[in-house]
This record gives C-alpha cells, sequence and structure tokens, in this order.
C-alpha cells in the first residue's frame, strides 16, 4: 500500500500500478482476494468511480477476474502477464530516461555499459 | 436518475450582478465540486438551486419541475448552510440539540441513529448554545444534518472551511462511506481544493460569476499540462493552445495548457508534466494566459 498517491498520473492508473505492484512482490497472491472498490476509496480518499476504473483496467489486462457477489481476485497466470507488459516498457519508461540523463551529463555508452556490469544491485 | 437543473440564472443584488447566465446540471448518483474563489458566487448559487434564495432570471428544474415553493422537489434536497453563532436579534442562543429537532421535523428522511453517532464522532455537547460553539464545531453540526439528512441531493456549502485535520479526513472518509453504500449525490463547495480534488467524480468551477468548466474531473486534468523549457521552444510546442498564467525565470519558460482533448506529444524540446486541480484552477484565476487561436 501506497502512503499518498502522486499527482504525476492519473489517480485510477496509479491504483492499478499498486495493484499489479503488489502482485509482483507477493504482497497479494494469484487466487487471492483484492481490496474492494469501497476499502480502496477509503483508504485513498477517492471517488469511489475512480477506484472502480482503476480495478476495471486490471480485469481487461486479465490480471483480475470477478467472482460475482464476492469480489475481485487475481487470476492464475496475473503475474506473468504483468512481467511480459512491464517488460515491453522497459525501454521507455527507464532504459530511454537513463540515456537521456547520460548523455546530459556526458557520460557515454561505454561508462554506462561498464556501470551496469560493475553494478552490484544487477 | 434525475437531474437538477439550473438555466440561466441571473442573480443581481441592487446593481451588483452575482451570477451572470449562468447553466448548470447536476445528474444524481455523483459527488461534485464546486469550487471557486471567496466571492465566486458558489453560495449565492447553491442558495438558489436549493430555492432558498430566489433567482432574478432563470429557472431551476429537478426532473423538469420547477423547484420554487414545490414541496415535493424540495424533499429531495437539503442544503446545509453554514450556521451563525449570532443572528439579527443577539447571540445565537439555540442549543444544539433544538437545532438538530429542527432539522428532524424538516427531512423527511431523517436518520436519528445515524445522527446520534455522528454527534459522537465529532464529539458534539448538544446541550451547548449554537453561540458557544467553536468553528469547528459549527462545521461539524452543518454536516451532522446534510448526512443525517439522508437527502437525495445534499449540499454541503465550506464544509470542512473550521475544521481541524483530523476532523477533515473524518469528513472525507464519511462522505465516501454514505455515499458507496447510498449513492445519494453530493455537492461540496470548497475553496481547499488539494485535499478534496480527488473525492470529486465531476467538478464545476466558478469565477466572478460564470461557470468556466462542469466536468469529469479525471477527464478535465487529462486535458491540461505544465509544459515547460526554453521560451522558443515551449513558445513552439504550445502555439495554438489555450494557455493559462505563463511564468518566465531567465530563458525558460511554464505555461498551463488547457486543450480540447489530451494531447500525444509536445515535441522532445519541452519538458510535459501532469497538473493537479488546485494547481490548473490557480493558473485560470490569475489568468494572463491568452485564448486558443
Amino acid at each position: 500500500m501506497l502512503d499518498n498517491l502522486g499527482e504525476d498520473k492519473s489517480i485510477y492508473l496509479q491504483i492499478g500500478e499498486m495493484i499489479e505492484d503488489e502482485i509482483l512482490r507477493g504482497i497479494l497472491n494469484e487466487e487471492e482476494q483484492v481490496p474492494s472498490t469501497t476499502e480502496l476509496s477509503k483508504f485513498y480518499k477517492i471517488n469511489p468511480a475512480t477506484a472502480a476504473k482503476g480495478i476495471n483496467i486490471l480485469v481487461d489486462k486479465e490480471v483480475l477476474y470477478k467472482k460475482r457477489g464476492i469480489g475481485m481476485f487475481v487470476q492464475t497466470g496475473a503475474k506473468s502477464r504483468i512481467i511480459e507488459e512491464r517488460k515491453k516498457n522497459f525501454y521507455d519508461t527507464f532504459v530511454k530516461k537513463i540515456i537521456t540523463e547520460a548523455k546530459l551529463i556526458g557520460i557515454d555508452k561505454q561508462e554506462l555499459k561498464k556501470m551496469i556490469d560493475d553494478s552490484k544491485e544487477a | 436518475m434525475s437531474i437538477l437543473a439550473g438555466k440561466n440564472i441571473v442573480k443581481k443584488y441592487g446593481k451588483e450582478t452575482v451570477l451572470k447566465n449562468v447553466s448548470v446540471e447536476i445528474e444524481t448518483g455523483k459527488i461534485y465540486g464546486l469550487i471557486g474563489r471567496n466571492g465566486a458566487g458558489k453560495t449565492t448559487l447553491l442558495s438558489i438551486l436549493t430555492a432558498q434564495n430566489p433567482a432574478t432570471e432563470g429557472e431551476i428544474t429537478l426532473d423538469g419541475k420547477p423547484v420554487w415553493e414545490n414541496e415535493e422537489s424540495l424533499s429531495h434536497i437539503c442544503y446545509s448552510r453554514e450556521i451563525s453563532p449570532v443572528t439579527m436579534f443577539g447571540p445565537n442562543t439555540l442549543k444544539v440539540k433544538e437545532y438538530l429537532a429542527t432539522a428532524k421535523a424538516f427531512y423527511r428522511n431523517w436518520d436519528e441513529a445515524y445522527a446520534k453517532e455522528l454527534i459522537k464522532l465529532f464529539n458534539i455537547d448538544i446541550k451547548k448554545r449554537i453561540s458557544k460553539l467553536s468553528k469547528g464545531m459549527l462545521s461539524a453540526v452543518t454536516i451532522i444534518v446534510a448526512l443525517a439528512s439522508k437527502a437525495d441531493i445534499t449540499i454541503l456549502d465550506e464544509p470542512v472551511a473550521g475544521l481541524d485535520v483530523v476532523a477533515r479526513e473524518q469528513f472525507y472518509k464519511l462522505i465516501i462511506e454514505e455515499y458507496s453504500e447510498t449513492g445519494r449525490t453530493f455537492i461540496i463547495s470548497t475553496h481547499i481544493i488539494e485535499e478534496a480534488a480527488s473525492l470529486f467524480e465531476r467538478v464545476i468551477i466558478i469565477d466572478n460569476g460564470e461557470i468556466k468548466f462542469q466536468e469529469n474531473t479525471e477527464e478535465f486534468l487529462a486535458k491540461a499540462y505544465r509544459v515547460s523549457g526554453d521560451t522558443d521552444a515551449v513558445d513552439k510546442a504550445t502555439e495554438g493552445f489555450k494557455i493559462y498564467h505563463p511564468e518566465s525565470l531567465g530563458r525558460n519558460k511554464v505555461v498551463t495548457v488547457l486543450a480540447d482533448k489530451p494531447v500525444e506529444n509536445f515535441g522532445e524540446d519541452v519538458q510535459v508534466e501532469p497538473v493537479s486541480l488546485q494547481n490548473l484552477f490557480y493558473a485560470m484565476c490569475v489568468n494572463e494566459g491568452r485564448e486558443a487561436v
């Protein structure tokens, strides 16, 4: 759970991403129930319609599914679908930014590659 | 679905025109935010919509029927006004419980158990006289009346103005709880925008007696951008768009753009960021921008 929603993106997108993050981190497991629209809207003080929109995006992406009369659940295979999609966006969301910043401060490709190779995080 | 509609409302106090040909539509089942600066006409508009104040010109209807002196229409509407600690005749010596009893008699669907729960939550001493209440307590009493009225369309005029941060959070949660359970319509006027913005499904912006926008909040913000960068690049990238509040710092320029629809790309030479409702509102109100060409 995020403490606060930011302003850099539509709120419904942030709700969707937050649930995806929790699935990736294993806080929400496949076939587990996710918080309801009402719970989400109360927690974040957002309009229930906005929370529902965030949830519905994940239903469209086959990350969540609805059990009638019970609520929303994480689909089997959701995690790998999220990973697949994020991999596709990885270049645009992250790599491009790194290259732009590197250019700005004069780090060349060679140096950048070396940094990645030497990184203790990887 | 019902619709509360105000058509071509004009309100004059003597020579001063407070509302200039205002038209609004309130669909039931949504939470509306009415935002505007002090003196923009928020309270006047709300009191006219609820027939507590006659319009100079124009018509207010609920599902096509005029609301003025129409008991049936008005029984669906609650306008919980700010309570004044003083009256024309001196201090308001009414006790809170007497005030609440009047509200109970007035609103058909009054929920006494809910009212009691809220009195406890806001820690109100109902034996106290109105004149002895703090600003926060006065706000809390208006909120209690609004919520416990159980009216289909409930209007709150600056409900959080006197509340401290804890009570404000409680208020937002109460509204969401009640809205989730009942789908009642709420119209909330405020000039404390930032913390309430995400509550509003639709937003109505009023400025200087005129409605500037009435739109779905999310869609409205999806068309607004803060574009910054080198002055020439910003001018080029925002050419033809409606811009608000341009600011310069050295060769840098920042403008707020409000487009007719979401913009895919402003080009590589400028930085583009989303705008919050409060910042968009601010940019509009200090407007030194130019019209779209």
